[in-house]
C-alpha cells in the first residue's frame, strides 16, 4: 500500500485537537481582519444611510436619536458580508474579530 | 481594443443568413448577439452550426420582455460566444426545439419550459426540471406577472 | 428478465446533496438511469430581480459555498461589462489569486470526497488536513475560510500587503509538496486504480455531443478551458497549461484535477511575483446603462455562464445563471448506462456520481421550496416561506 510510510510516521505524533472551549481558547488563531461581529461608533456617523442601501439582509434600520439619523443593527440577520463597512465614508462601522455570537434571545441581539 | 476578428465573424454570419437576421451586434470582445425571427430560428442556427462546425451550446436563456418572451441560445465557437435571440408572443409561446441539431440543449429547454412556459415543438421529454410536480401547471414563476411580495417582519423585537 | 428499479435519493449516504436518481438494474448491472433535480431550488434568479446590483453580490455568492469566487467574479464582471469600463489591473490580479486559491480548495476537497466514496477514508482524512492550509490562507486574505466576499462592482475590497504575500508563499510551498505526494499516490495506489480505471466512461464523441464542461470534458481528451479560450481577469497574461487526459474514465478525472491543482499553485506564485501597482477599485454609479451582457468563467467544476439584462434602473431586469453541473448532467446519465461491453455495476454508482463533482445547490438555484414530509404536500410561495423563516426564529 502506497501510503504505508506516511501512516507509520504519524502513529506516535500527538493529536492536533484543541479542547476548545474548555481550555486552549487562547490557542485559537483568529486573523486581525476577520469578518466577525459588527461594532458601531456613534460619534463618527453622519446619517448618510449608505449602509442601509447596500445591506442585502435587511439588518440595518435607520432611526433618529438626539444627534440625528443613525443605523440600528439586527445582528441575528447579519451575514457578515462587510459591505456596510466598505461603503461607510466615515469608518463608523467595523467588523471585529469576535466570533462567538451565539445566543438564545433575539431581542438581546440588537445593536443600538 | 480592436474587435476585428469579431467584426469579421459578424459579417460572415450576416452574409450566411441574409435577411433572416434583423440585427447583429458585436457587444464586446468575443461576444456577438444576433436577432432573428421565431420562424427562422431553427434554420438560421442549423446553417451557422453546419458552416462553422459548432458543437457546444452553453445554455438557453428565457427572458420576459413584456408582451413577448425572448428565447436566447448561447453557442460557443472557438472562444467566441454567439447568442441568437428570437421573440415569441406570451399568449402563444411556442418555438422549435434544437435537440436534433444540438443534443446538449435538452436540459436547458426543459428549464425554460418549466420556469417561463415556452413550449419547444419536437422535444423528446418536456418534463419538469426544477419545479416540484404538484406546482400548478399554468403558473410560471419567472414571468413578470408573478409578483414576489417581500413581507414585513412579524416580530421585530 | 424483469427489470428492477432502485431509487437513490433524494437523501442518501452516498450523495452529498439532494438529487433523485432512479436506476433500472438487471442483477448487478445498471441498464439505464433517470435524474430528477430541483430539491435545492431557492429562487435566486427571481430574487435577484428585486434587489439592487450591490445587494445582489452576497446573494450570488451564496449560490454555492465552494464555487463562490467563480460566481461572484462572473457577476461583477458581467455588470462591469454593462458599464463598459475596465477595472484596475491590480484588482484583476487579486481576483485571479483568490480564484486559483479557491480552485485548489475545491479540488483538494474533491480528492477527499472521491476517496471517501470508494471507501478509502485514510485518503479523505489526510487530504482534508492539507486543505486546512489553503483555508487558512483564504482566511488571512479575506476574513473567512470559505465565503470570501472580496468582490465588488468595480474591483476588489481588500488589498494584499507584502507580509500577506510572504505568508501566502509559505503556504503554497507546503501545498505543492503535499499535492505532489498525492499525485504519486494516485498513480501508484492499487486500490484507487482498481476502483477508477475503466469506470464511468464518457467517450470523446459522447462528451462533445452532450456538451460536457470542465474536468469531465478534459478527461475525455478535449482541450477546452475558458481561461485559455475566452480569457478574463488576468488569465491573458498568466501562463498555465490546459490539462487533459485520454483515458475518458474516472481515473482521468482524478488525474486532471490533481494536475490542475499544481498548475493553480504555479499561477498564484506568478501573480504574487508580478502584482502590478495601482488602485484596487473604481467607483461606478448605481445604475448601469441599458443593455445586456454575457460573461463566462472557469469554475472548478466547469464553465459557468451568467446573463444580465438592464433596463436602466438600479435593479437587474433579468439575471440568469447556468452553473456547470447542469451541463454535465446529460453526460452523467450517459455514463450510468450500460452499453455493449461497458457494464455499470451498482457498486460503482457513488463514485461515478462523485466523479463529475456535482454541486446540486449550484444547479438548482431557482426558487421553489417543497415540503413532502408528514404525509402532507404543500407548496409555499416565496413570501410564505420568508414569513415562516422569520416566525420560527431562524
Amino acid at each position: 500500500m502506497a501510503m504505508q510510510r506516511e501512516l507509520l510516521r504519524h502513529i506516535f505524533k500527538k493529536a492536533a485537537t484543541l479542547r476548545y472551549p474548555f481550555k486552549d481558547k487562547e490557542k485559537v488563531h483568529i486573523p486581525s481582519d476577520f469578518r466577525g461581529k459588527i461594532a458601531f461608533y456613534r460619534d463618527r456617523c453622519i446619517g448618510c444611510s449608505m449602509c442601509f442601501r447596500v445591506c442585502p439582509a435587511e439588518v440595518i434600520e435607520m432611526i433618529e436619536d438626539e444627534k440625528g439619523k443613525r443605523p440600528m443593527f439586527y445582528l441575528d440577520r447579519c451575514t457578515h458580508c462587510a459591505q456596510c463597512e466598505g461603503v461607510c465614508p466615515t469608518k463608523s462601522i467595523e467588523l471585529t474579530s469576535q466570533y462567538e455570537s451565539a445566543g438564545t434571545d433575539r431581542t438581546q441581539m440588537i445593536l443600538k | 481594443m480592436s474587435l476585428e476578428a469579431e467584426q469579421k465573424l459578424a459579417s460572415g454570419l450576416k452574409e450566411l443568413l441574409g435577411d433572416r437576421v434583423s440585427d447583429i451586434k458585436v457587444q464586446r470582445a468575443r461576444s456577438i448577439f444576433v436577432t432573428v425571427k421565431a420562424e427562422d430560428y431553427k434554420e438560421s442556427i442549423r446553417r451557422v452550426i453546419e458552416k462553422y462546425g459548432i458543437t457546444h451550446i452553453s445554455t438557453i436563456t428565457g427572458a420576459d420582455s413584456g408582451p413577448t418572451i425572448d428565447v436566447m441560445p448561447h453557442l460557443s465557437h472557438a472562444g467566441t460566444k454567439i447568442t441568437f435571440k428570437a421573440a415569441v408572443p406570451k399568449t402563444a409561446a411556442e418555438i422549435d426545439t434544437l435537440t436534433d441539431i444540438l443534443p446538449g440543449a435538452v436540459m436547458y429547454e426543459r428549464e425554460v419550459h418549466d420556469l417561463l412556459g415556452v413550449k419547444f415543438k419536437g422535444h423528446p421529454n418536456l418534463a419538469r426540471l426544477v419545479i416540484s410536480d404538484d406546482w400548478p401547471s399554468d403558473v410560471h414563476p419567472l414571468r413578470k406577472e408573478y409578483k414576489v411580495i417581500r413581507p414585513e417582519p412579524i416580530r421585530k423585537t | 428478465m424483469p427489470e428492477f428499479s432502485v431509487i437513490v435519493g433524494p437523501q442518501h449516504p452516498a450523495l452529498k446533496e439532494p438529487e433523485s436518481f432512479t436506476f433500472w438494474v438487471d442483477g448487478e448491472d445498471v441498464v439505464r438511469a433517470e435524474v430528477r433535480i430541483g430539491y435545492a431550488h431557492r429562487g435566486i434568479e427571481k430574487a435577484a430581480e428585486s434587489r439592487t446590483y450591490i445587494q445582489n453580490i452576497p446573494l450570488i455568492e451564496r449560490i454555492c459555498g465552494i464555487c463562490n469566487v467563480a460566481h461572484t467574479i462572473c457577476y461583477t464582471q458581467n455588470v462591469e461589462y454593462l458599464y463598459g469600463r475596465e477595472i484596475p489591473r491590480r484588482a484583476e490580479y487579486i481576483r485571479t489569486i483568490i480564484e486559483e486559491l479557491n480552485r485548489i480548495h475545491s479540488h483538494l476537497l474533491w480528492v477527499g470526497i472521491a476517496g471517501h466514496e470508494i471507501g478509502f477514508d485514510t485518503l479523505l482524512m489526510y487530504v482534508w488536513r492539507d486543505r486546512e492550509v489553503v483555508m487558512d490562507l483564504i482566511e488571512e486574505m479575506t476574513g473567512n475560510r470559505v465565503s470570501t466576499a472580496l468582490m465588488t462592482v468595480g474591483g476588489v475590497t481588500r488589498d494584499i500587503t507584502p507580509e500577506l504575500a510572504t505568508r501566502l508563499r509559505k503556504g503554497l510551498d507546503i501545498l505543492e509538496e503535499r499535492t505532489k505526494y498525492y499525485k504519486k499516490i494516485a498513480a501508484g495506489e492499487s486500490t484507487i486504480l482498481a476502483r477508477t480505471k475503466g469506470i464511468g466512461i464518457l467517450t470523446r464523441d459522447e462528451a462533445i455531443r452532450h456538451c460536457a464542461v470542465g474536468p469531465t470534458l478534459r478527461a475525455s481528451g478535449i482541450k477546452s478551458d475558458i481561461r485559455a479560450d475566452d480569457p478574463y481577469a488576468a488569465h491573458d497574461e498568466v501562463p498555465f497549461d490546459v490539462i487533459t487526459s485520454d483515458t475518458c474514465d474516472l481515473f482521468g478525472r482524478v488525474v486532471v484535477r490533481v494536475y490542475e491543482t499544481i498548475e493553480s499553485i504555479k499561477q498564484v506564485r506568478y501573480c504574487l511575483d508580478h502584482l502590478p501597482n495601482g488602485p484596487i477599485r473604481i467607483r461606478l454609479p448605481n445604475t448601469p446603462p441599458r443593455g445586456e451582457s454575457l460573461s463566462r468563467v472557469e469554475a472548478p467544476r466547469g464553465e459557468d455562464i451568467h446573463y444580465v439584462r438592464s433596463d436602466g434602473s438600479d435593479r437587474p431586469a433579468r439575471y440568469k445563471v447556468r452553473a456547470p453541473t447542469l451541463g454535465n448532467l446529460a453526460g452523467l446519465v450517459e455514463m450510468l448506462t450500460s452499453k455493449g461491453n461497458y457494464k455499470v455495476h451498482v457498486a460503482d454508482i457513488p463514485i461515478i456520481l462523485a466523479g463529475i463533482d456535482p454541486c446540486m445547490c449550484c444547479m438548482d438555484r431557482t426558487a421553489r421550496f417543497i415540503e413532502p414530509s408528514r404525509n402532507k404536500e404543500w407548496v409555499w410561495t416565496w413570501d410564505q416561506l420568508k414569513r415562516y423563516k422569520r416566525r420560527s426564529g431562524r
